[in-house]
This record gives C-alpha cells, sequence and structure tokens, in this order.
C-alpha cells in the first residue's frame, strides 16, 4: 500500500512503472513486439523525442514554452547537408556549424523573450514560421541527401548492439540531469519558474538565464535534428513537425508541471519512451491514418489524466 | 442632532483572519442626517470594518443592525437592498464600459428584458449633474482621468440612491476643485437625512465635514465622540498613544559610522528628488501613510526598479546599482513586504529559499557542493530557531517564520545595507520580538538597516532617525528625542505641528 502511495507521489516513477506494465502487455499479446529489434526500435525512435524534449523540459521548468523545436529540427536536418564542406572528412564541422545555428536560434528566441519582452509563447512561434519560410526558399520544396560521414554514423551505427541514437541519449540525459541537480542553475530554473519575481529579487538574473535556457533548447533541438537526419538520411521541409507536440507531451507526461516551477528531466525520459509505445500500439492497430490521429491525440490526453496531473494544491 | 434611530449600526463585532483579530469588539451607529469620521492608523481595521457594514464579510460575532433590527445573514445584495452604498477605495469601475453603464451597472432600468438607454441616461444625468460631471455619458470610463473616475465612481453610488452612504477615502485621487463639489454633495446628502461615514487621511477634511468621530486602534474603538472642540493635534492624540511593553530591545546609544547609502536628487517611482544618507550602525525607518513612496524608495535603491540621482554613493562606490545583482554584490539585501509573492518561492523547500542566494557562491568547479549547502542551511536555520524538517515546502510554515525565512537567506552573503520593507507584517508578537533583537544586533555590528514600516509604533521604539514621506517627498526627518507617534503621524498626514521645529 505504501509502495504505491510512493509511486503515486513521483510522476517519474509512475511513467516508468507505466511504461514496464504497456511493454509487458503489449509482448505478451502482441506478435513480435517484444523482440529485441523491436523494443530498440522504439527507444531509437525515442531518443529523438527525448533529446528535442531535453531543452524543452528545461525552457517549461522556467515557466517559458519553446514551439520552435520543431522548425529547428526541420533547419538542421536541412542545412546540415548543404554546410557541411567537402573538404572535412570527418563531418565534425558540419555538425558543430549545424549547432551553432541552431544555437544561434535558440539565443535569438531568449533574447526576445528577455529583452523585447515579447511572451515566449509568441517569441517562438513567430521563429518557427519565420523560419519555415526560410526554409521554402533555401530548399526548395525538394528533399536534401546527406553524405556526412559523422552523421550516417550517428544514426546507422550500432555499438555492441546498441543504437548511437540511444548513446547520444544516454549522454543528453546524464548532462541535463546533472544540469537540474548539481549545478546552481538548475536551481535558479526552478526558482524563477515557480516565482519569477521572488527569485528576480533574490539576485537571479532573469534575462542572463532566460538567454541560456532558449540557446540550449535551441542546442538540444538542433542535436535532435541531427539525430533524425542520420536515421532518415534526408532532410526535407516538415521532418521535424512532429517533435513539437511530442517535446512537451513527453515533459508533461513525466509530470513536470507545465505552469513551470517543478518537475525534473528524469520524468521526461519515461514520458518519450511512453509516446512512442503508443504510436507503435496505434500503428498495429490496422486503421486509417485519420483515425490513427484521433487515436493519439486521445491517447495523450488520457495518458495525461493518468500520470501527468498537476497535484493539487 | 437628532435623536433618530440608527440606520446602520456594528455592536460589539468581532473579526480575524487566520487565527490574526482585527476587530475586537468595535461598536460604530451611523445616524441619518450625521456625517460620521472613521480614523485609524493602517492596520487599524478601518477597511474590515467597512466591509462587515457593508455585507462583503461576515463578522466572526456580534451584529449588524439595519434600523435597529439586526441582520442574520448580511450580504452585499441585502446591503443594496438596505440602501447601503460605498465608495471604494480601489475604483471598482470597468474601463471598457461608458460612464453611463458604469453608473447603472447592476441597476439597469429594463424595457422588454433590454436595457432602456433612454430612461439610463435620465437618471444617470441627474448624479453627474450633482458631482459636476460634464463628460459625455456614452465615453468609456477608460478615456478619464483618474480623478473623474473617482466621480463616476461617487455617482454610481448616488445613482442607488443610498440611505447610508460609505466614502472609503474619496479624495485621495481628487483634486482640490473635485474635493470641493464634493464637500457639496455631502452636505447636501446630509441635509436629505443621509447617513454617511467618511474615512479619510486628510484631517482638515475631516475637520471641516464631519461632526463626529469614531478612532479604531488596533481593532478596538478608542473614541466615539463629538468632533466639536477638537484640533488636527487632538485628532492624532486619539489615533496614536498605547503602551509598547518590552516589545522592543533596548535603544543602544546612536553611534553611525561610515557613510553607506548618499543619494541626492533621487527618483524612483513615486518619489521624488529626494535626499537620502544612511551610516553604519544605523537604523533608519521609513514612515508615512501607505503608498507614499516608501516601497519605490527601497527598491530603488534595490536597483528593482529605474531610479535616478543627481549624486549618489552606495557602498564607497559613486552611482546607484544598476540591477539586483550589481545592488547585492555592493551588500545590499531586499526582505519585501508582500513575502507570499515576492519574498519566498513558496512550494519550494525551506532548503531551497535559504539557499537561493548562495547557490553561485556555494557551487563548486560549477557543481553544487551539497555538504557545504546543508551545512549553511542547517545553521541558518539554528540561528534563527526554524524548527523542523528543512525539506518541508515554505508555504506550510506561520507568517513569522515565512518572514525568518525571507530575513535567514540573505545572512550568508554578510550584507553591509539590509532593506527591510514592512517585515512585521502580519508577524506574530514573539517572532516580531525576535526580528528586533535581530535588527538591532545588526546595527550594533555596524550594519545599515533601512526599515520601511507601516507600524508607528515601530518606527518611534526601534529606529534611530525616521525619513516620513508624503506624496513622495520628505515631509520630515526625525532623530532621537524628536521621534514620536505624533511627530510622525502629523507628519505624515500633513498636520503643522504647532512650535514642533524638530
Amino acid at each position: 500500500m505504501n509502495a504505491v502511495k510512493t509511486i503515486f507521489r513521483n510522476p517519474p516513477l509512475l511513467t516508468f512503472v507505466l511504461v514496464a506494465l504497456v511493454w509487458l502487455v503489449a509482448s505478451l499479446t502482441l506478435r513480435g513486439f517484444g523482440a529485441y529489434g523491436h523494443l530498440r526500435y522504439l527507444l531509437e525512435l525515442a531518443a529523438v523525442i527525448g533529446i528535442a524534449a531535453a531543452g524543452q523540459t528545461l525552457v517549461i521548468l522556467m515557466g517559458g514554452i519553446d514551439l520552435s523545436v520543431g522548425a529547428v529540427i526541420t533547419v538542421t536536418a536541412i542545412l546540415l547537408p548543404l554546410i557541411s564542406p567537402a573538404w572535412d572528412p570527418t563531418g565534425l564541422v558540419g555538425i558543430a556549424s549545424a549547432l551553432a545555428i541552431a544555437t544561434g536560434i535558440g539565443f535569438l528566441n531568449g533574447a526576445g523573450a528577455a529583452y523585447l519582452r515579447v511572451p515566449p509563447i509568441i517569441m517562438t512561434l513567430a521563429m518557427a514560421t519565420f523560419l519555415q519560410g526560410l526554409l521554402v526558399i533555401v530548399a526548395g520544396g525538394s528533399a536534401v541527401t546527406v553524405s556526412n560521414p559523422a552523421v550516417i554514423l550517428l544514426g546507422q551505427s550500432r555499438p555492441l548492439g546498441i543504437p548511437s541514437g540511444v548513446l547520444l541519449w544516454l549522454a543528453v540525459s546524464a548532462v541535463v540531469l546533472v544540469l537540474i541537480h548539481r549545478m546552481p542553475i538548475g536551481a535558479r530554473f526552478l526558482a524563477i519558474g515557480a516565482n519569477p519575481l521572488a527569485a528576480r529579487l533574490s539576485g537571479v538574473s532573469l534575462p542572463r538565464n532566460t538567454l541560456i535556457l532558449y540557446a540550449l533548447s535551441g542546442f538540444f533541438a538542433g542535436l535532435a535534428g541531427i539525430l533524425v537526419l542520420g536515421m532518415n538520411r534526408q532532410g526535407y521541409v516538415g521532418i521535424g513537425d512532429p517533435y513539437l507536440l511530442t517535446s512537451i507531451a513527453a515533459v508533461v507526461l513525466g509530470g513536470t508541471s507545465i505552469l513551470g516551477g517543478r518537475g525534473t528531466y528524469a520524468g521526461t525520459i519515461p514520458g518519450a519512451i511512453l509516446l512512442v509505445t503508443t504510436t507503435a500500439l496505434i500503428t498495429v492497430v490496422n486503421a486509417s491514418p485519420g483515425w490513427r490521429s484521433i487515436m493519439f491525440g486521445t491517447l495523450i490526453l488520457a495518458l495525461l489524466l493518468i500520470s501527468g496531473r498537476e497535484a493539487r494544491r | 442632532m437628532t435623536d433618530q434611530k440608527p440606520l446602520l449600526e456594528a455592536r460589539q463585532v468581532f473579526k480575524g483572519f487566520f487565527g490574526n483579530p482585527v476587530l475586537k469588539g468595535v461598536d460604530i451607529a451611523l445616524h441619518p442626517g450625521r456625517v460620521h469620521a472613521l480614523l485609524g492608523e493602517n492596520g487599524a481595521g478601518k477597511s474590515t470594518l467597512i466591509n462587515l457594514l457593508s455585507g462583503a464579510l461576515q463578522p466572526d460575532s456580534g451584529t449588524i443592525a439595519v434600523d435597529g433590527r439586526p441582520v442574520g445573514r448580511f450580504s452585499p445584495a441585502a446591503a443594496r437592498a438596505a440602501g447601503i452604498a460605498v465608495v471604494q477605495q480601489e475604483l471598482s469601475l470597468t474601463a471598457d464600459l461608458s460612464i453611463a453603464e458604469n453608473i447603472g451597472l447592476g441597476a439597469f432600468p429594463r424595457r422588454f428584458g433590454l436595457i432602456d438607454y433612454a430612461e439610463l441616461h435620465r437618471g444617470v444625468r441627474d448624479v453627474c449633474g450633482m458631482v459636476g460631471l460634464t463628460e459625455p455619458l456614452d465615453m468609456p470610463v477608460a478615456d478619464l482621468a483618474l480623478g473623474r473616475r473617482q466621480m463616476v465612481e461617487i455617482a454610481k453610488a448616488l445613482y442607488r440612491k443610498p440611505r447610508v452612504l460609505i466614502l472609503d477615502e474619496p479624495t485621495s485621487s481628487l483634486s482640490a476643485h473635485e474635493a470641493g463639489i464634493l464637500a457639496d454633495v455631502i452636505e447636501t446628502l446630509r441635509d436629505r437625512g443621509t447617513a454617511l461615514l467618511y474615512i479619510s487621511h486628510r484631517l482638515n477634511e475631516v475637520q471641516a465635514l464631519c461632526s463626529h468621530v469614531t478612532v479604531l486602534k488596533d481593532g478596538g474603538v478608542t473614541a466615539d465622540q463629538s468632533l466639536s472642540g477638537i484640533d488636527g493635534e487632538g485628532l492624532v492624540r486619539l489615533m496614536v498613544g498605547r503602551e509598547t511593553g518590552d516589545l522592543f530591545p533596548p535603544r543602544a546609544t546612536a553611534n553611525p559610522g561610515a557613510l553607506r547609502i548618499g543619494a541626492e536628487g533621487f527618483s524612483a517611482g513615486l518619489v521624488r528628488d529626494i535626499a537620502f544618507r544612511g551610516h553604519a550602525g544605523e537604523i533608519v525607518g521609513i514612515g508615512g501613510l501607505v503608498g507614499q513612496g516608501q516601497e519605490d524608495l527601497l527598491l530603488g535603491l534595490y536597483g528593482a526598479i529605474p531610479a535616478k540621482a543627481a549624486k549618489a554613493e552606495v557602498s564607497g562606490r559613486p552611482g546607484l546599482p544598476a540591477d539586483v545583482g550589481a545592488a547585492n554584490a555592493a551588500g545590499l539585501v531586499y526582505v519585501p513586504a508582500d513575502r507570499k509573492h515576492e519574498g519566498l518561492v513558496l512550494p519550494h523547500s525551506i532548503a531551497s529559499n535559504l539557499i537561493l542566494p548562495s547557490l553561485g557562491r556555494l557551487a563548486r568547479n560549477g557543481f553544487r557542493d551539497r555538504t557545504a549547502e546543508g551545512g549553511l542551511i542547517a545553521d541558518l536555520a539554528r540561528r534563527l530557531t526554524i524548527k523542523g524538517d528543512v525539506a518541508r515546502p515554505v508555504q506550510a510554515l506561520s507568517g513569522g517564520n515565512q518572514q525568518k525565512v525571507a530575513l535567514a537567506k540573505w545572512l550568508p552573503l554578510d550584507p553591509s545595507v539590509l532593506l527591510l520593507n514592512d517585515p512585521t507584517r502580519g508577524v506574530d508578537i514573539e517572532t516580531k520580538r525576535e526580528i528586533y533583537l535581530m535588527l538591532r544586533g545588526f546595527a550594533a555590528e555596524g550594519r545599515l538597516v533601512i526599515i520601511a514600516s507601516s507600524d508607528t509604533p515601530e518606527l518611534v521604539h526601534l529606529c534611530d532617525r525616521v525619513v516620513v514621506l508624503r506624496e513622495g517627498a520628505v515631509a520630515a526627518e526625525l532623530s532621537g528625542e524628536a521621534i514620536s507617534e505624533e511627530a510622525i503621524v502629523g507628519a505624515a498626514m500633513g498636520v503643522d505641528r504647532k512650535g514642533a521645529a524638530a
């Protein structure tokens, strides 16, 4: 009884338990679901969402939101093949430039929110719209194929049988968890998210932390974009679109308050896995794409009611 | 005077909030054809009493009586039905509606279920004429200046043809001309037999308009008498004067050290062009009525709102701190009045709140040092006698203990200047005593303590020097023996004191 109570008081743990249950039941009832290859594939898909949601988690913890995540993923996926220089055999220069661009976009978001006092929801949405227009001009309608060796390695290789994307996600998780729980800046983000005025009067600089946060969100979205590109080998307009809603849903499924000030990335991790698992289950059910979308939306709502509930105050 | 029955009475009403008694057995009786003044310092319970008389709040015990008959459950609707109207201090107008719509709101004349605008305008024109509102009736209230809006508010009360009219500081935003019109309106209503209750901090108005006074003090009635033969100083004396007991620590001999804060031509928010100084080892009080710029003075010095000064020196450096970070670096810290919204991150733990300003200082190589943090938190909790588990959310603490957390979190920074905004508001006596002792200790250690307070005894018995603000300017600067409740309240209200050259 006490164990159950503990689980319900701990949203990250609750989400983990939910994932485990879904996997167990699905493996027992659906042929092929529990195969190592399939589960590995699910984790690989979850890695993209998880990495994109890393930045989103930080931004939401501080009481903001980043609606440009999808657009930044698309920008990196399309620009990276175009800007990777042919003289660099490793492909690392291309990756570094793409990440710099993504971080720069996030920085602009932060500057708009911090100095122009544009509400983040408007600032990042405007940025997303702007970027989409820019991409149509740059890339036209056509897909861009990647030949950057580092990106392909990231998207395709499996050291020790584990996909590189999942390893990258593990590294990102470690960094983000340390940032939130072991560094002063994480405590400041949380304080700002819970009460910006009190935080400011306690000497926490709002502009500085806003800039850092949105830059980080841009960086992680860029990282997710590179991973998607490596997995797909092609970048096209719209490739990042699915990751906007899923990055936010993963954060909230993990029990982080959408209002800021409370939560952790430890919840976002199972949140991302839960999302891809649900999507996979819906795909198994032989339904038309329209019905799949409707079911997915309904399921997200239902899952939020179970696990991502705002604790009543 | 009339010998008629009072139209509206409160009999032995008690009211408390969260265990804090605000009114402790108050009687007041409003008679027809009389202008009754209600006086009292900030926090004496005036607003609570008005809310009881208008049905907005229910008394914990005691009765409200209308026409001599006690009313069981008094509600705003019942008060309206009984002909009681209130002109609130905070304007209750809807900015996007027109003057006529605002005045008629809730009492619209109808025809076939629709608002009868012709009838509405006819009634509204009458009351607007009374208060001198000449603007077109369909003009949105948003386009009016603050003083004109106040007149709309008064017209709104008159439109309901009240038998009892309660005016809560109606002249605070009025020009002299508008105040004159209001005085005429009040006299007209009085002669028609309306019972009026008039709350104002402007004692000359009270003397000119009112014939009877009730003085509230700490939730009790200290005077209920005719106003004839009482002058301004007499009124002030009625409002102050109480035994202070041993709440305050003995005052050390003032021994000011080096200049910590010096500003000339300082402006911030409401504060306009004042000079301010503070020395090490001093406790400087900032007094005045609510909202005369006390908070803006503190926030301006703290770099939290834009401020400018012709000449300024803070902690030995020229100029004012540009932002809160710079102020902290210069040794300034600030404890806000509204600790729930400005001072503390309520849902977070006591420990997180205590450690917030020290996060960067304690970190090693960019990482938090949990051992050092734990030690510091334990030390602070012990020094301020904050009992219990520091992992509890700070909102679980009582007001007094929350205030201790809001203060304690700054101690690790070893501040040289403490800016405190009403630090004992809503704090129990025992914690008050602790806080006073602590502040005296800070001064003895050579820190500068600047304390804005709405509690006059606190200013008198704790501070070495008191600056009284009035409408953003320094109304008086008192030190040593010249600090008295009479002097502070008198200066705050703009009463000329005969022969008081201090």
